[in-house]
């Protein structure tokens, strides 16, 4: 109110234009207008007092509760006739330049010494103290703060009152209220930003108060995850104080123990996951990953995107610990306990969907940190006992989109050139050689001086695809680049003579320098060659951060033979962390002893945050594996990979079927549930029956570790009517009575002040009952990441399980067969399979291939590329695969007639799509698709960069 | 004295560096190769599945220069590699069959010998005979030729084996001719008989063609290609920054790539084979 004119001001104070006029009477006139308001407050103080002591209190108790009327409404003339006052006070404050040498000017110093600001604050409250009125004044120091000439904030007596404005206004709910409050906040950022002075008397002001805290920055916390203007305001002020806290010990300090940053923006990522829709629509089938123009659809991605990319600029600017704090909060209160279980849900479409939102999530990171933790979370963590890495490998053999999803997802773990990703991949399986003769160990780092392994792999190219047949546009392209040489030399202006005597040296030495005639193949091929050149020189340059050669020396094969590679450790350092750090939380959530679910505004000014959040991390990478079929010892690689390794023999031995399945996706399924059904049946009889159990693997199981509950839940799914969400109700009346997908959602609820009501959608659909359609996919989906479970009764034991975990996952495989992997299995089945897929599949593939290629590390090098290296007998090659392709090819092409056409438009075709991707910038990628659509020969012709 | 710096073109940077950015589809920096040699068609052929005329002579026969310019680039490298000392080397601009080089003798009979020399590889390599090198002024020397200046280089690779010769070796043979001198079936035999009979007569014909060599050292190169050597005299405006840059561009070429987008990620720890090993990242 007091301030409306003064924010109008901007239109139409200009009357109040001060140039030239004379301080003192500035001075003067500013003095007679406070003596005039004092008189109107003084008539109005209940103590007729300037302490501003017991008014403080009158503050403490008024904040919230709408204003004091303990003396009388007071009258309007007198009101307006303060507003009028204090306009054009505000503006000579304002206008007033400092001191000599930056002491105050005399106008601020009166302020100051009169404690103007803090009992005009005072008196606003004593009125009704409306949203309106608010407004007003944060409009005001808005532009106090913003257009003062000298510095006003280092002063208390202004700083004081502006920050009890803040804290009076932190509860409210108007939109226009919160907009003004965030753009205030803001600028006070951006003033501290500039001048980080400011800071300490920020955080004393705060301690007068009683509580320690940083108000500007726990203010802005409820909205961070706000969409809009308001949101991105909020985030960007908050991002300056994290760079703040890089530089400021206090700072990062501070947000780390006293405040829920971390955890609110964590827990934030999962409540704003679970408004995604829980099925994409998919545009086509060719659709296999979410692009911007995908995403720029869906509000709730964008928004979602924006928090993560918020995350990811958190990391980049704050402090280490704040960046370690966040870091863990994300992989303990989203990764783990969302997006886990989300990436195993029930049906092929939520798996799908979930899964191609975790390859843009892995797009969207750029901070090292971040990505590590996303990392992390896929190659070590184990749902359900099964590592994430192998249900995302096992899931490319799937049919239908969520094969081509995962392949999708692949690519971009393959693009990071990650060692970590690389070796849980493919390389941990070479790196004991035992794919390979013994003998040839040292043929893995010889250089192919001659190219004969290229020759080998382009002869494989199919007749009808030799260089020969290019339909016309693909030699014509580009043509003019491969004149002969000497056309276009630099030195052309050179004298006649000196070119003749080149030329007579020429033949005269008989050593022909120049071409004879025209290659026209030069044309895509160099074209060809200079992509692979490039994705080469690219993966090597960044591969030099690698901790070893993989060269079948460095690490030495015999020190890893099958089933001794080390074990990955609990969960890497991300849980470490967490568990040093939560418990300070705890600590504080307790001292605090708050009822829980109360609404944040009255606690806001002692705690920063509703403390509705008090989930241990630790508790929930340990989700109960309980009512689990137990039919595995845990020392048995899980059965997934169990299979694999089948499919793998199968393939070597020529008996591979899965041909012929994947050519009926609906008789798959069917037999997949089948076999499924059978074994719960199976389960089912061994426990009426446990002193005998015997298990499909041939080894018997302890009777002790069946519990009852273990019966119980083995019945149950044998009834197809387990699923995830059922395990986590289970489990909560075992693990302490936390639910912690409520829980979240409850913090989310809390947070979205919006009063919206977004709940977690996601969550309820899971609890309804499933329809019969749904069921059946379920059987189907539950096949693949539900058999490899293991029982471990130590979980049900200790909350802390985390200490001693027995592991039964991908890494404690120990094979008499040479094995190169499932990923490598998998993916030369699929290429198997090429003329059976649909385009978009191959191109995935032989993209997929190409990364791989370009690896320079002679272990896979030589694994994929080197056809002279003799491996062991039952170990398939890439050249092998690709050998069957192009017989498969030679065939089909001599049984149709219209072949070459086919041939040529296919060409054509292609050669249009790529210009296509040009035009929409996006070449690169598509690029290294089509290479191999040439050949498969990457290594052919690296320019002037042969293997190290 | 002249300054040991010898000019290269502008577009060569680092003649050792193994990194040539230009692409050679797209400029003009393409090397041309000469047509398709004999013997490079691979020996694998693919089985006559199609009709016949897809089959004709040698469907796969023209990637055979893209294998010999493969070849050569790996030669090249493994020259790089080698640190062969006083020998420099570059290939020519028009074809990777013919590289530009030349030889610092830093002691003997010929010390201060600056000797630039030409290598000529035959079109069929590696199957065809060893590679020729000529010297652009003939030295005095038995076992260089006095009219062409060619080394006798046959001698030491009677037949030339792929896999086992290659053609550094070539290259520090030449070296070695000027260290230790051999006179058996000499292609210039009036060197030869004036080493056995009368070393100072020798010597000071040695000393005569070192000088004549080096002072034809600023002389224009023979062949006219961008990539030939030549030398000029020191010139601090050109010379003293590209000293500069050779003194401070340490062992670590890579950190020339510093900068660079695209960077790999490892959180292995050197000597494990756990992934996230390592106990602080050095990116973070």
């Amino acid at each position: 109110m007091m301030a409306s004119v003064v924010a109008n001001g901007n239109q139409d104070g200009q009357s109040l234009v001060l140039n030239g006029v004379d301080p003192e009477t500035c001075m003067i006139v500013f003095k007679n207008h406070w003596a005039q308001v004092v008189k109107i407050l003084e008539k109005h103080d209940p103590l007729r007092s300037s302490s501003m002591h017991p008014t403080l209190s009158v503050i403490n108790l008024g904040v919230g509760s709408g204003g004091v009327h303990r003396f009388g409404p007071i009258p309007g003339d007198e009101a307006s006739a303060v507003q009028n006052y204090v306009e054009h006070m505000l503006f000579l404050l304002m206008e007033e330049e400092s001191g000599q040498g930056g002491c105050m000017g005399p106008i601020l110093e009166f302020v100051v010494m009169e404690n103007v600001m803090e009992r005009l604050f005072v008196w606003s409250l004593r009125r009704e103290f409306t949203d309106e009125m608010k407004l007003e004044q944060l409009k005001m120091y808005e532009m106090l703060v913003g257009q003062a000439r000298q510095p006003l904030l280092h002063h208390k007596p202004i700083l004081r009152p502006l920050m009890m404005l803040l804290s009076s206004c932190s509860g409210t709910a108007a939109p226009a209220v919160e907009a003004e409050l965030v753009l205030l906040l803001n600028q006070l950022c951006c003033i501290l930003a500039k001048d980080p002075s400011i800071l300490e008397l920020f955080f004393h002001t705060s301690e007068d108060q009683g509580a320690t805290n940083f108000l500007i920055f726990s203010l802005l916390i409820p909205y961070i995850h706000r969409e809009g203007t308001v949101g991105q305001q909020a985030r960007d002020a908050l991002l300056l104080i994290m760079s703040l806290s890089a530089e400021n010990e206090r700072v990062a300090r501070h947000v780390v123990e006293n405040t829920y940053f971390c955890p609110v923006l964590a827990t934030g990522l999962s409540g704003l996951y679970s408004s995604l829709p829980t099925k994409l629509e998919v545009p086509n089938e060719e659709w296999h990953c979410l692009h911007k123009v995908d995403w720029m659809r869906m509000p709730s991605l964008v928004q979602f995107l924006n928090s993560l990319e918020f995350c990811n600029a958190v990391i980049q600017v704050a402090h280490p610990s704040i960046k370690d704090q966040l870091v863990a909060y994300i992989y303990n209160g989203f990764l783990v306990p969302v997006l886990a279980p989300a990436l195993h849900k029930l049906t092929l479409e939520e798996v799908m969907t979930t899964t191609a939102y975790l390859d843009l999530f892995l797009r969207s990171i750029s901070e090292t940190s971040l990505l590590q933790t996303f990392l992390s979370f896929i190659l070590l963590h184990q749902h359900e006992s099964v590592y994430i890495l192998d249900t995302l490998v096992s899931r490319i053999n799937t049919p239908f989109q969520l094969g081509t999803v995962s392949m999708a997802l692949f690519r971009t773990l393959i693009g990071f050139y990650c060692e970590d990703v690389m070796l849980q991949l493919i390389l941990r399986y070479l790196i004991p050689c035992n794919h390979m003769m013994l003998s040839q160990r040292r043929v893995v780092r010889e250089r192919d001086f001659y190219s004969t392994s290229a020759a080998k792999m382009l002869a494989l190219t199919p007749s009808c695809c030799s260089p020969d047949h290019s339909p016309p546009p693909l030699r014509q392209l580009d043509s003019i680049l491969f004149s002969k040489g000497g056309a276009d030399t630099p030195n052309s202006s050179s004298t006649a003579d000196e070119q003749k005597s080149f030329s007579e040296e020429d033949d005269s030495s008989g050593n022909s320098c120049t071409i004879g005639s025209e290659i026209y193949l030069d044309v895509s091929y160099l074209h060809y060659l200079y992509d692979a050149r490039l994705s080469i020189s690219s993966c090597i340059r960044a591969c030099q951060v690698w901790s070893a050669l993989y060269d079948a020396e460095d690490p030495p094969p015999e020190k890893y033979q099958p089933g001794v590679l080390e074990e990955p450790k609990l969960e890497g350092r991300q849980t470490q962390t967490a568990l040093k750090r939560v418990p300070k939380l705890l600590v504080s959530n307790a001292r605090s002893g708050l009822p829980r679910g109360e609404p944040p505004s009255i606690h806001q000014l002692e705690l920063e945050w509703d403390d509705s959040y008090d989930a241990c991390p630790v508790q929930t990478t340990e989700t109960p594996v309980e009512g689990k079929p137990a039919h595995l010892s845990p020392s048995e690689p899980p059965k997934h990979i169990q299979e694999m390794r089948r499919t793998a023999i199968m393939l070597v031995k020529g008996s591979y079927i899965e041909e012929n399945e994947f050519q009926d996706d609906v008789m798959v399924y069917n037999l997949v549930a089948k076999k499924d059904s059978s074994e719960a049946e199976h389960a089912e009889e061994t426990q009426s029956d446990p002193a005998h159990a015997p298990l499909r693997n041939g080894l018997t199981l302890p009777t002790s570790l069946v519990s009852d509950n273990d019966k119980n839940s083995l019945k149950a799914k044998a009834k197809g009517q387990t699923d995830c969400n059922g395990n986590l109700q289970n489990a909560t009346p075992v693990e302490s009575g936390e639910d912690f997908l409520a829980q979240y959602e409850e913090l989310i609820c809390i947070l979205d002040s919006e009063g919206r009501g977004k709940r977690v959608k996601g969550d309820r659909e899971l609890n309804k009952p499933v329809s019969p359609v749904e069921e059946e996919e379920e059987e189907e989906m539950d096949f693949m990441s539900f058999t490899a479970e293991t029982p471990e009764p130590e979980k049900l034991q200790s909350p802390f399980g985390t200490v001693q975990r027995l592991r039964s996952g991908s890494s404690n495989r120990c094979y008499s067969v040479p094995f190169t992997g499932p990923f490598i299995s998998v993916l030369f089945s699929r290429l198997e399979n090429m003329l059976t897929n649909p385009l978009h599949v191959n191109l995935l593939l032989t993209g997929i291939l190409a990364q791989l290629a370009a690896y320079p590390q002679p272990l896979l090098r030589s694994f994929l590329l080197n056809t002279n290296l003799v491996f062991q007998p039952t170990v398939r090659s890439l050249y092998q695969v690709l050998a069957t392709v192009k017989s498969q090819i030679e065939e089909l092409s001599a049984s149709r007639l219209d072949f070459p056409e086919r041939i040529t438009a296919a060409q054509h075709w292609l050669l249009a799509r790529e210009a296509s991707f040009t035009a929409t910038g996006d070449n690169n990628r598509l690029r290294v698709k089509l290479q191999c659509e040439i050949g498969f020969s990457d290594r052919i012709g690296k320019g002037w960069e042969p293997l190290p | 004295m002249f300054c040991p710096f010898y000019n290269r073109q502008p577009d060569e940077e680092q003649g050792g560096h193994a990194d040539q950015k230009t692409s050679p589809a797209r400029t003009s920096h393409k090397k041309h190769l000469p047509p398709i040699p004999k013997n490079a068609v691979p020996i694998t052929k693919p089985a006559s599945v199609g009709t016949p005329s897809h089959l004709a002579n040698g469907t796969h026969a023209s990637y055979g220069p893209f294998y010999l310019e493969y070849s050569l680039m790996a030669e090249f490298t493994l020259v790089i590699k080698q640190k062969l000392p006083g020998i420099y080397v570059q290939p020519s601009y028009k074809s990777a069959l013919m590289w530009f080089g030349v030889i610092f003798i830093r002691h003997g009979l010929y010390q201060d010998g600056v000797f630039k020399f030409t290598v000529y590889i035959p079109d069929n390599y590696p199957d065809g005979e060893c590679p020729k090198l000529v010297f652009d002024t003939p030295v005095f020397h038995p076992l260089v030729d006095p009219v062409s200046g060619e080394l006798d280089v046959k001698r030491a690779f009677t037949k030339w084996r792929r896999n086992h010769n290659h053609i550094w070796q070539v290259l520090m043979y030449a070296r070695t001719v000027f260290y230790k001198i051999n006179t058996a079936e000499p292609l210039n035999p009036e060197a030869a008989v004036l080493y056995e009979k009368d070393g100072q007569l020798f010597k000071s014909k040695v000393v005569d063609g070192v000088k004549l060599c080096n002072s034809h050292l600023f002389d224009q190169p023979k062949v006219d290609d961008p990539f030939a050597i030549s030398f000029s005299p020191w010139n601090p405006a050109v010379h003293d920054e590209a000293k500069e840059r050779m003194f401070t561009f340490k062992r670590r070429p890579e950190e020339h790539h510093k900068g660079a987008q695209v960077s790999g990620l490892s959180w292995v720890k050197p000597g494990s084979t756990q992934p996230f090993s390592k106990v602080d990242s050095p990116q973070s």
